[in-house]
């Protein structure tokens, strides 16, 4: 299947790569990373720091002040106006909810004041809400009703998700692009640059040679970078894998192919290390924004859905997505594979085809 | 190949070697047209370029290996490097090495392959003269072990010293070829004073002007 020369040469860059500890180490650093901030960032939120002033004596209002100490959301210090206000001056509060004094039940005329600093009105309406149903707990309670309306949330596919499932195949395709273009589209600017590709060409191998060891080398090094990822994401994430790892492992084999031959092509394109970058950011933020990683490609505008679906960024993380979140097999023919195999075709074609080994002009 | 800078050697040898398209007529090595093919040329031929890089990281044993292998052959790395006289640098890195150590070790991978034809661009550019010396030694030793070695150069005294042939090229054409010896004979000014004084600099530059080139 593979000539003796293309398995050398494959263990040739894999050594390279394995003696630059500098690289090993921040390849592996960044699934760490990458899955941290997801660790820390995805629990639930610090509650809400809240100053409740009550200046009222009746029942009603330390009914009221009740509920918001119970809300867990909220974090809340009792304390006078003066002393409150302070505090969120410096930022300690995030806002101060006021009881008036004649904070009585009289239908329609008790008020309540909440008292917020201008830079944290983001948090403005979850405390309103928050607020609102507190208030109409409290007044259900008082006229002895019970809620009329219930509503219940729920899945059609009938099992929990949650974003980070919808998002860890997003990000997963989407750092399978960039370190595969970086390794192949950098690495090859920077070889012909320095006149090592020329001196390779010398030598009867073809381009097809020296692309499928360099894919073949980096194979090895994105699946481990993938695997220490996906195995941290699914002890600290609890990321169920639904269509089994065989398959998610063969789509990510497939998705590496594609990016590493689309950053060939690139490599090729561009004729300096200064040009390759700005090529590379072109290609994959479009993608990124476009490609469905953050929210799905049926919430955009309708008229660039068509455009957005046929990215390769797309049909690798749609692939990814079937087989994390909805159990597709890998060998199922259906849109997404037939898209993953069509963009394989092409990007080995454009590869190969406009494979530049010599120094080219300016 | 001698010629000034600029002159078209490099091209010419890249032509050979069937790096670069012929754009008119054709050559031919060992009976294989270069044009029709150049996969099978590049089997027999070796070749040294004027930059020589390499990849990082691996020492000089590994490179041999790995140029062996693009030629699909099993060779022994430590006799290649003992003809250059590079054995006890068998592990080093190619970055490690002075100028003339580099240019032999190129000549030691452009020799893996065992060629029938040699191509040198410019091989003793910017070597001091006992680096100079010692890979003239070193060629004309391949040359008489019956190996054909084309070689471009700017010096004169090389192009006296080694070759039985001289092309002397400026603006892309041959301007004259002949042994070092007629060509003396033939272009040097003054006959009676060529005996002397007259050298293959001297064709070369009544060849080519006098003007400063690049």
């Amino acid at each position: 299947m593979f000539t003796s020369a293309q398995l050398h040469l494959a263990k040739v860059f894999l050594k390279i790569f394995l003696r630059n500890r500098q690289s090993i180490f921040f390849s592996m650093l960044f699934p760490l990373i990458f899955t941290g901030v997801f660790f820390f960032s995805g629990g639930p939120s610090d509650p809400i720091k809240l100053g409740l002033v009550n200046m009222s004596q009746s029942a009603i209002a330390s009914q009221f002040s009740d509920l918001v100490i119970a809300e867990p959301s909220f974090n809340v210090t009792k304390g006078s106006l003066i002393e409150l206000r302070e505090e969120l001056i410096i930022g300690d509060q995030t806002a101060i909810i006021l009881i008036p004094e004649d904070f009585t039940f009289i239908e329609g005329s008790s008020q309540l004041s909440l008292i917020l600093d201008a830079s944290q009105v983001r948090q403005a309406s979850s405390i309103q809400e928050t607020l609102e149903n507190s208030l109409l707990a409290i007044e259900r309670d008082v006229r002895g009703i019970k809620p009329m309306f219930n509503l219940v949330v729920e899945d059609v596919q009938a099992r929990p998700q949650r974003y980070i499932d919808f998002l860890l195949p997003g990000i997963l395709a989407y750092m399978l692009m960039n370190l595969c273009i970086a390794g192949s589209g950098f690495n090859i600017v920077e070889y012909r640059r320095r006149g090592i590709l020329k001196r390779l060409f010398v030598t009867p191998i073809q381009p097809k040679d020296f692309i499928v060891a360099i894919i073949l080398s980096r194979m090895v090094i994105v699946l481990t970078q993938i695997s220490v990822m996906l195995g941290l994401a699914i002890m600290l994430l609890d990321i169920n894998v639904v269509g089994g790892l065989p398959s998610l492992y063969g789509m990510v084999i497939l998705g590496t192919f594609i990016f590493l031959c689309i950053g060939f092509f690139l490599g090729s394109l561009a004729k300096t290390q200064e040009a390759i970058q700005p090529i590379v950011a072109l290609t994959s933020f479009p993608q990124l924004i476009l490609s469905g990683v953050f929210f799905p490609i049926s919430s955009m505008h309708e008229f660039i859905q068509p455009i957005a679906h046929v990215l390769p960024l797309s049909v690798v993380v749609s692939g990814l997505r079937s087989i994390t979140n909805d159990g597709m097999a890998l060998l199922t023919l259906n849109s997404t594979t037939v898209g993953v195999g069509i963009w394989m075709g092409i990007s080995f074609f454009v590869a190969i085809k406009y494979f530049v080994w010599k120094e080219v002009a300016n | 190949m001698l010629g000034p800078n600029g002159a078209g050697k490099t091209s010419t040898l890249e032509m050979l070697e069937g790096m670069n398209d012929i754009d008119g007529g054709s050559a031919t090595i060992n009976g294989l047209n270069v044009s029709q093919n150049s996969y099978e040329v590049k089997k027999i031929i070796g070749v040294q370029l004027q930059a020589n890089e390499y990849f990082d990281r691996l020492n000089l044993i590994e490179l041999l290996i790995l140029f062996g292998k693009l030629y699909s052959q099993e060779i022994d790395p430590i006799t290649l490097l003992e003809g250059v006289n590079l054995a006890e640098k068998a592990n080093a890195k190619p970055e490690e090495l002075s100028g003339g150590q580099k240019q032999r070790f190129s000549i030691a991978c452009a020799l893996v392959n065992n060629p029938k034809v040699l191509f040198l661009d410019e091989p003793t550019t910017g070597l001091d003269p006992q680096a100079k010396r010692n890979l003239w030694q070193l060629i004309r030793d391949l040359n008489s072990d019956g190996m054909t070695i084309v070689l471009t150069t700017h010096n004169m005294e090389e192009a006296e010293y080694l070759c039985d042939r001289i092309a002397i090229m400026d603006q892309g054409k041959i301007v004259a070829e002949d042994t070092p010896q007629n060509l003396i004979l033939k272009y040097a000014p003054e006959p009676p004073q060529a005996a002397l004084h007259g050298n293959i600099e001297d064709v070369f530059l009544v060849l080519t002007g006098h003007e400063l080139r690049d």
